[in-house]
């Protein structure tokens, strides 16, 4: 309404001027006859308020749609009416429309494309690593081991890229089931063997066998992994332990990854969950990839989990992951503590 | 003596895992041509297959289906695919379990065995016992006994494993962090647990009346000596 009277003030506005126009010619030619001055005033008025109102009904869907914010792509394919105006609009709008869907599908190919063939070639990439991993196994001499470390890392590198691919087609690729927090973290933990020896790093577990989530096993690994790494990487030289702990709260279960290593630096915790970021640490240690924290905070939200990061410089990290439990088992819990 | 199929397109990989079953005991048969693959199998009826997920042709899944109408014996898959997806299809399919790529002859070894053992009963009669021997000394593994002439004495799982690695690594030197990766199974091992263990396990060494047999080796780790031989 607000609109239509804005675009129609100018209409409006000629339309008195000449009114009074045609009124001073008749007056000033010497023609005076009030009363039929005021019928002939009265007349235009309601035929020119009578258009108004008519014009402002056919075409209100138009003023309507242009007042209001859009909110979805799909509002453009909505029709405004009959009126000539109306149907130039909508065609405009489908148009537009059209184009505009037309190069979303283009792009949305080409990334599917290239999230396909990353996936694909970290596939390939796995098998000439198993194959260097096999026949490293039985070699125990200095360089095997140094070619095992690498190799190490070149898998977590591709595990890495191959979650960030996946990521965008996450909601077919996770299941969510009860997990044992116990035998994840165990899993984890020994998949992990490598590092933590030669970091000489020793990781505690205090996950009670009760403590069963609703997650995705597969993400929820991943996550823990990212953490150790981080955890065992921020660690190694300085102290020799991080903790892996499983608490409850409220009707929450927290899982707790504890490393006592260099900290993150105050003015850096922040922004750790940021892309790319990696801060005062990444500098110092030039295999941060700013990638982890953020996959971390990213998977979780997708799993419908919290994380939470506390550190001190010199003092060391805990990030925590929160999660809902499984019911029956806090019940359980619940009934067996009273 | 079991034997056991293994279905994989990558020569090497292949070869290694042949290479390594072979010297544990088992008859292994690859495929060659990969639209044979029922041709193969129906001739050779093997114990256990190991199924690659990619191959030519036809994938995994579908192998694994052919093979199911024809038997019931234990199939593990190998791939790189570790989507959960792809285990669940892999299950779903008629396999017994899956196994990601790049993998540890360990992690192999063990589900094969647990696999055969599942299938075939506990102490099948084809199932070689799995011992290692360095001049006399015999280690064996399913029973976790250590012999010696005639003298024997019994081993935890920990010292089994421990002893494993250095008679297989004999005469090498085998470095600490080797042995804890070793030792590291559901439970962690620490730097004192592992001197823990090397010290019984010198101790039963002891029993047996071969005393320094196993050698610190400062700054690399620990080899085995086979003192009893420099003796005589």
């Amino acid at each position: 309404m607000k609109l239509f009277l804005r675009d129609q003030w100018a209409f409006a506005a000629f339309f008195l001027v000449q009114m009074i126009l045609l009124l001073l010619i008749f007056t000033l030619d010497g023609y005076w006859n009030e009363s039929l001055m005021i019928y002939a005033v009265f007349l235009s008025l309601f035929f020119a308020g009578a258009f108004m109102v008519v014009r402002y009904l056919t075409h209100r869907a138009i003023y309507q749609r242009l007042s209001n914010p859009v909110e979805s792509l799909e509002e453009l394919t909505q029709t405004h009416g009959n009126a000539a105006l109306s149907r130039a609009l909508d065609e405009t709008f489908l148009e537009h429309y059209r184009l505009y869907k037309e190069q979303l599908h283009a792009y949305e190919n080409k990334q599917r494309d290239y999230t396909t063939f990353i996936q694909q070639w970290v596939h390939q990439m796995k098998t000439p690593i198993s194959v260097i991993h096999l026949l490293l196994q039985n070699e125990d001499d200095p360089v095997a081991e140094s070619v095992r470390e690498e190799v190490d890392r070149i898998k977590r590198g591709l595990e890495t890229v191959l979650y960030i691919a996946r990521l965008d087609r996450f909601e077919q690729d996770f299941i969510v089931e009860p997990v044992s927090l116990q035998s994840l973290a165990q899993n984890v933990l020994a998949e992990n063997k490598r590092l933590f020896i030669r970091n000489q790093v020793y990781p505690e577990l205090k996950v009670d066998g009760q403590w069963r989530v609703e997650s995705d096993e597969k993400w929820l690994s991943f996550v823990l992994n990212q953490l150790l790494t981080n955890a065992v990487r921020y660690s190694a030289g300085k102290s020799n332990k991080v903790t892996v702990r499983a608490y409850e709260r409220g009707s929450s279960v927290a899982l707790e990854v504890q490393d006592y290593g260099i900290g993150i630096p105050q003015q850096d915790i922040r922004r750790v969950f940021q892309p790319y970021f990696t801060g005062e640490n990444g500098r110092k240690y030039p295999e941060s990839t700013g990638m982890g924290l953020y996959l971390v905070k990213e998977i979780c939200g997708r799993l419908n989990h919290g994380v939470e990061l506390e550190s001190e410089v010199g003092e060391g990290t805990i990030v925590r992951i929160v999660m809902s439990a499984v019911v029956p088992t806090l019940q359980e819990r619940k009934k067996a503590e009273s | 003596m079991s034997t056991i199929m293994i279905v994989e397109d990558d020569p090497k990989i292949n070869q290694l895992l042949q290479n390594q079953l072979e010297k544990y005991g088992y008859h292994t048969v690859n495929v060659e041509h990969f639209d044979r693959v029922m041709e193969v199998f129906k001739e050779i009826r093997p114990d256990l297959v190991l199924l690659d997920v990619n191959l030519p042709k036809f994938d995994g899944f579908y192998w694994c289906r052919q093979m199911r109408q024809e038997s019931n014996c234990p199939i593990l898959f190998i791939s790189a695919r570790d989507s959960k997806m792809d285990q669940v299809m892999a299950l779903e399919n008629g396999a017994d379990d899956y196994i990601t790529k790049p993998f540890d002859y360990d992690v192999v070894m063990a589900k094969i065995r647990s696999q055969l053992r599942r299938a075939y009963g506990l102490y099948a009669p084809q199932e070689g016992e799995r011992t290692v021997e360095v001049a006399g000394l015999k280690l064996f593994l399913e029973r976790m006994e250590l012999m010696m002439h005639e003298s024997k004495v019994e081993l935890s799982k920990k010292e089994a494993l421990l002893l494993e690695a250095l008679m297989n690594q004999y005469p090498r030197v085998v470095s600490r962090e080797r042995l804890l990766e070793k030792l590291w199974d559901e439970q962690f091992v620490d730097e004192n647990t592992l001197n823990v263990y090397i010290t019984r396990v010198r101790g039963k060494l002891k029993d047996m009346g071969l005393e320094g047999a196993v050698e610190t080796v400062r700054g690399s780790g620990y080899r085995l000596r086979a003192v009893w031989e420099d003796g005589q």
